[in-house]
């Protein structure tokens, strides 16, 4: 088996872009290539796509010729779409190391991306009643998160003290992260007044509780560690290892609304294959679609004890200088959540994180984490990077 | 003009495909017609699945028998959602994850209710109403409308 590495990466700007599907797509693609300049798009001889949305939104299927075509790729080993709505592109990350791991490829980009705003917005709201269980969940209304996370929030408020507060203080934090991120949707700081105060989405969960539509793409560059020595002259940084799993898919079926068992699963996996602990994690991008899905994901990625995320927070063990600096670069809060492009923007931010070049620098990060849910929580996916192989 | 005739292309149907030709567990709907909530259950290995299947997600056996789940059920948490309300519902949009009779937790639509009237412990029974048919391709050109229901719960 051979080492990965991840050698570039970059994103189109997110936000409500007037822009196509294949236009944040190549802007994704030319950014990636940017980043390193020693790589062009004749070296790239494998290519995944992510994107949940580009049937409903853009109505086009068999995307990744259409973005090879553009970008002037011409794949040899793969040339395929995958698809796990907010862990679309975590999962393309993943097929792409046990790729190039096993040797059936050297060099691959993989890239993600939606394009979200349709000519009428009511449209992606109603698409997202396709998300859960489309027959039964969706035809109840539910796919649109809102309604879940709040049912969330109430259960751990109740079960462990868990305060609007703490919730608000993730959004401050991942506000201030994201302010100098030029490629995010929000670049503007809040206060705690403000987020508490802000209009209420579904009750305990206002406004800046709830992460965003967006447009918006992303590309990583994963190579062989040979090739990768060959191909760049920055810090190598490695794919270490992995985990995804599912345990429910429809409401009824959920174990726990306030422990996510499929999380605690796809950690203990990665943390196994990746041979860490939670505690030799220096940096994590996670998956704070709403603030108390990051409280809750400091607790079942193992950062602090059952309950006590609301503490974590508050603090500061997961802000600059605290135990494990949380969503680096803004989360998905600022950054916004074009589903296809999260998980590839969260490996951009460790990459950066872990060669020293990131925006806002965790001082000799040397392993680092994303994680991704996706659905009504369904399933969760849990990547970890290292500068080191061990 | 074409087929759109000016509207804006939105091709999902937010309701299942109910009709016998496009789905084996078509009983599910015709129980619910009658007022009954019903799911699979394996003759085999005595698994109760919901959503009903058609085949055991235990033991894989496709021996399964319909069976009745309980039409009332207890509210455990209660969401009201005020802003960004998928087409299709009325604002707000109401849901609740209930109870019924210890076999089954999920979250449900309510219906009939306004903010504030629905807590928790509430008692909560099943409502069956018809929703947009289905039309499906006919003989020579002609749509053939199948009526369909659907479900929430309301307050009893």
């Amino acid at each position: 088996m051979r080492n990965v590495c991840v050698i570039a990466g970059g994103q189109s700007v997110w936000g409500v872009r007037q822009a196509s599907e294949r236009d944040l797509f190549q802007e994704a693609g030319k950014a990636a290539f940017e980043d390193n300049p020693a790589i062009s798009n004749k070296d790239i001889d494998g290519l995944i796509v992510g994107s949940a949305f580009t049937e409903r939104c853009s109505f086009q299927t068999h995307l990744a010729p259409l973005v090879a075509e553009s970008l002037g790729i011409k794949p040899v080993n793969v040339c395929c779409r995958v698809e796990l709505l907010c862990a679309t592109g975590s999962s393309g990350i993943i097929l792409a190391d046990a790729m190039i791991r096993s040797g059936k490829a050297d060099v691959i980009m993989v890239i993600g991306g939606e394009k979200l705003y349709t000519p009428q917005r009511w449209e992606v709201f109603y698409s997202e009643l396709g998300t859960g269980d489309h027959d039964f969940d969706g035809a109840q209304g539910l796919g649109l998160p809102p309604p879940a996370f709040a049912a969330i929030a109430k259960q751990h408020m109740k079960l462990y003290g868990t305060t609007e507060e703490q919730l608000a203080m993730v959004s401050v934090k991942n506000r201030r992260n994201g302010l100098n991120n030029k490629k995010g949707q929000f670049r503007e700081e809040i206060t705690l007044e403000q987020a508490l105060n802000a209009k209420t989405i579904v009750r305990p969960l206002k406004i800046f509780d709830c992460c965003p539509v967006t447009d918006g793409a992303a590309a990583i560059i994963l190579a062989a560690e040979e090739k990768a020595k060959y191909l760049t002259d920055k810090p190598l940084v490695y794919f270490r290892g992995s985990g995804q799993a599912t345990v429910h898919n429809m409401s009824a079926n959920i174990p726990s609304w306030t422990t996510w068992e499929a999380l605690k699963i796809a950690s203990q996996q990665a943390y196994k294959n990746a041979r860490v602990t939670a505690k030799d994690i220096n940096v994590a991008q996670t998956h704070d679609c709403f603030t108390i899905s990051e409280i809750i994901e400091y607790e079942d990625l193992g950062f602090c004890e059952k309950g006590e995320g609301g503490y974590f927070i508050q603090e500061g063990k997961s802000d600059f200088g605290g135990q494990v600096p949380v969503n680096t670069d803004g989360g998905l809060l600022s950054c916004g959540h074009p589903f296809g492009g999260t998980g590839i923007r969260q490996g951009i931010e460790i990459m950066h994180q872990l060669r020293g070049d990131a925006v806002r620098q965790v001082e000799g990060a040397r392993i680092g984490l994303t994680h991704n849910l996706s659905g009504l929580t369904a399933a969760h996916t849990v990547l970890i990077y290292g500068r080191d192989l061990e | 003009m074409s087929i759109l005739e000016g509207k804006y292309a939105a091709t999902m149907d937010m309701w299942p495909l109910e009709a016998k030709e496009f789905t084996r567990i078509y009983p599910f709907y015709d129980n619910l017609k009658e007022g009954r909530f019903t799911t699979t259950k394996c003759r085999d290995c005595g698994k109760q699945a919901f959503p009903p299947r058609v085949i055991c997600p235990e033991c894989l056996s496709e021996n399964l028998e319909w069976i009745d789940l309980p039409t009332r059920g207890r509210v455990l948490v209660v969401t009201e959602e005020e802003v960004g309300v998928p087409f299709g519902f009325d604002t707000p949009l109401i849901h609740a994850i209930v109870d019924l009779g210890g076999q089954l937790t999920m979250f449900v639509h309510i219906v009939n209710c306004k903010m504030g009237q629905l807590k928790e412990g509430d008692e909560v029974k099943l409502v069956v109403f018809p929703i947009d048919p289905l039309p499906v391709d006919g003989k020579k050109g002609a749509i053939d409308l199948r009526e369909r229901v659907f479900y929430a719960f309301e307050k009893v």
